[in-house]
């Protein structure tokens, strides 16, 4: 099985982030893999090792998205590409969608893996919109995986009505949840070995594309601008004599808020 | 005129509430509005439908459909959407709108736009507003395309029940199934439970409960209030909580009237989930615990000490009233 797994370097969530004069402050932001694409990797990782599979990873971004290459790598990722091209700075997730598509179509992969969605955007949409693109089956949010044999994985999906059990016929795409798994910490060894493991660095003309063709000068939305988020306030916090303050608690949420 | 087409969120046969809070919306701002419900058995909803402020109702009713299944459910609303010519194409916040929506936006070629707070329309300009990066910014968003498809963040709009709609039903034909994605089973939530979405009161769960004793403790505050019952992502990835009661930046995303955070030290994901509700108390050990920092009111103290107070207090409180 051949497995295309998708990774994202985002802004650090943890981290305070300022708006000013509608842009966002890059002065002291901090960037990490994305959350979900972690669990992408190790789900990967674990049908590589449970199963066999081949590993490749796709990352789309500037330079300095060489570092979480490597930790990708560290954790038994085998071949990586990296898409950097300064004109994708802007790109919508139609744009991300295209690009990976012609990445998918140029390695007759069974399965892609993504996160079900980016820390940054919070989207949650170029996953499902790649397998619509390529016209392949797509199962998101998904919890649990396990392959049936060549052709087939089984996959648990957590769905408003409860968990589906969903059989997928490949090639398929799957964006999955922090719920799939734990990541795996990298050994000292394995961060060693991928120091000196080759990426596959490509522009879009690398790839045998145009930042017309993947839609980047068309598309279909942007951000005019970024606000301040409205913090909620510090209210009242009580401590001591638990009876005492939770009843006064109690008395406040139905007199002073109305809400009991 | 705008026309805004919802999609009605039905689960185990009922209408949730947050369908009539988008077709008032849409009304409010002076849409011609149609509703779009994919089920089994559901033509009986057709009135409720009408009354929660459609004017034309799509309704693809096909044992077929019983289960959800991303494929066919998305053709449903396409077939939907190109019938009523739709400007706007809203989902409300569940894990359907959000397996869906994308779909549906690919296959009509045009933007979409998840978990957003509100939406304008100016000349044919379509702008919304939706939170990104853990809630942190506000995105001001340009729709460059004629359409836009939208998920419709939970508590961002309200229903107003004086605004009703007109009986006008179209049924659907039922698209085919999705022979290479396959459900093979549906292990469903627990009936009876109140829904995390829909519930006035949601009090969550966290590690200060330690084990399934003091889970037990809580949920027995929830029961007494018919509250939704959720929990942090440390009891789901201990196992100690199922997955769908998750409340965060990656499951459940709720705004009730009151939130009660019980033994959750408030990591910045588990905010995200809940930082629309109304009023938050919550109850911590820690009287440094970053849940504090947005709690409108904070117990300092052990949750197996004060949810017994709580319990017995707010009972005194309702046999007054």
């Amino acid at each position: 099985m051949k497995i295309l797994t998708t990774v994202k370097k985002v802004v650090d969530v943890e981290l305070n982030i300022h708006v000013e004069n509608g842009a966002i402050v890059e002065d002291g932001l901090q960037y990490v893999i994305n959350a979900w694409d972690e669990n992408a990797v190790e789900a990967t990782v674990q049908l590589k090792e449970n199963n066999g599979a081949q590993t490749t990873l796709v990352s789309i971004g500037g330079p300095d998205n060489t570092d979480i290459i490597r930790r990708c790598y560290a954790m038994g990722i085998e071949d990586a590409i990296h898409i950097d091209d300064p004109a994708l700075e802007k790109a919508d997730s139609y744009v991300y969608a295209n690009v990976l598509q012609k990445v998918y179509e140029q390695g007759e992969y069974d399965l892609i893996i993504t996160g079900k969605q980016a820390q940054d955007t919070d989207n949650g949409q170029t996953g499902i919109i790649l397998a619509e693109c390529l016209k392949i089956p797509c199962v998101s949010n998904v919890v649990a995986m396990e392959v049936m044999d060549d052709q087939h994985i089984k996959v648990s999906r957590l769905g408003d009505a409860g968990t589906e059990i969903i059989e997928l016929e490949l090639p398929a795409l799957v964006t999955v949840t922090d719920s799939i798994n734990e990541p795996r910490l990298p050994a000292m060894r394995g961060i060693m070995m991928a120091k000196k493991k080759k990426i596959n660095v490509m522009d879009l003309a690398g790839l045998g594309t145009s930042f017309e063709e993947v839609g980047g000068a068309d598309l279909k939305s942007e951000i005019a601008e970024y606000m301040t988020s409205e913090t909620r306030q510090a209210g009242q916090k009580f401590e001591g004599d638990a009876k005492e303050i939770t009843a006064q608690v109690v008395n406040l949420l139905a007199t002073e808020a109305k809400v009991l | 005129m705008a026309k805004i087409l919802v999609i009605a969120d039905i689960k185990q046969g009922v209408l949730k509430g947050s369908t009539a809070e988008l077709l008032s919306k849409a009304k409010a701002i002076g849409a011609e509005t149609a509703v779009v419900a994919i089920g089994s058995n559901i033509e009986s909803l057709t009135s409720d439908l009408a009354a929660a402020g459609s004017d034309t109702q799509y309704i693809a009713d096909d044992v077929s459909l019983e289960l959800f299944s991303a494929g066919p459910f998305a053709s449903c609303v396409v077939d939907a959407a190109n019938q009523f010519e739709a400007d706007m194409i809203w989902f409300g916040f569940s894990e359907t709108g959000k397996a869906v929506a994308p779909r549906v936006a690919a296959q009509l070629s045009c933007a979409c736009a998840t978990e957003i707070t509100d939406v304008t329309l100016n000349d044919e300009q379509i702008e919304v507003i939706r939170p990104a990066t853990a809630n942190k910014v506000i995105q001001r968003i340009k729709v460059n395309t004629k359409q836009v498809v939208a998920v419709v963040r939970a508590g961002a709009f309200e229903a107003d029940p004086d605004i009703i709609g007109t009986q006008n039903l179209v049924k659907l034909s039922a698209p085919a199934p999705d022979l290479k994605a396959v459900i093979k089973e549906l292990i469903s939530d627990a009936s009876g439970e109140i829904d995390l979405a829909d519930a006035d009161i949601v009090i969550s769960v966290g590690r200060g409960a330690k084990d399934q004793a003091g889970i037990d403790l809580v949920k027995e505050l929830a029961d007494d209030l018919a509250a939704g019952f959720g929990s942090s992502r440390a009891m789901v990835d201990g196992g100690l909580m199922a997955h769908n009661k998750q409340v965060g930046q990656t499951g459940k995303i709720v705004a009730p009237t009151l939130y009660m955070a019980i033994g959750i030290s408030g990591a910045i994901q588990h905010l995200a989930g809940m930082n629309g509700s109304k009023t938050i108390l919550a109850v911590n050990k820690d009287p440094e615990a970053p849940i504090f920092n947005v709690a409108d009111y904070g117990i300092v103290g052990d949750l197996f000490e004060v949810v017994p107070i709580l319990r017995e207090e707010i009972k005194k409180l309702r046999n007054l009233g």
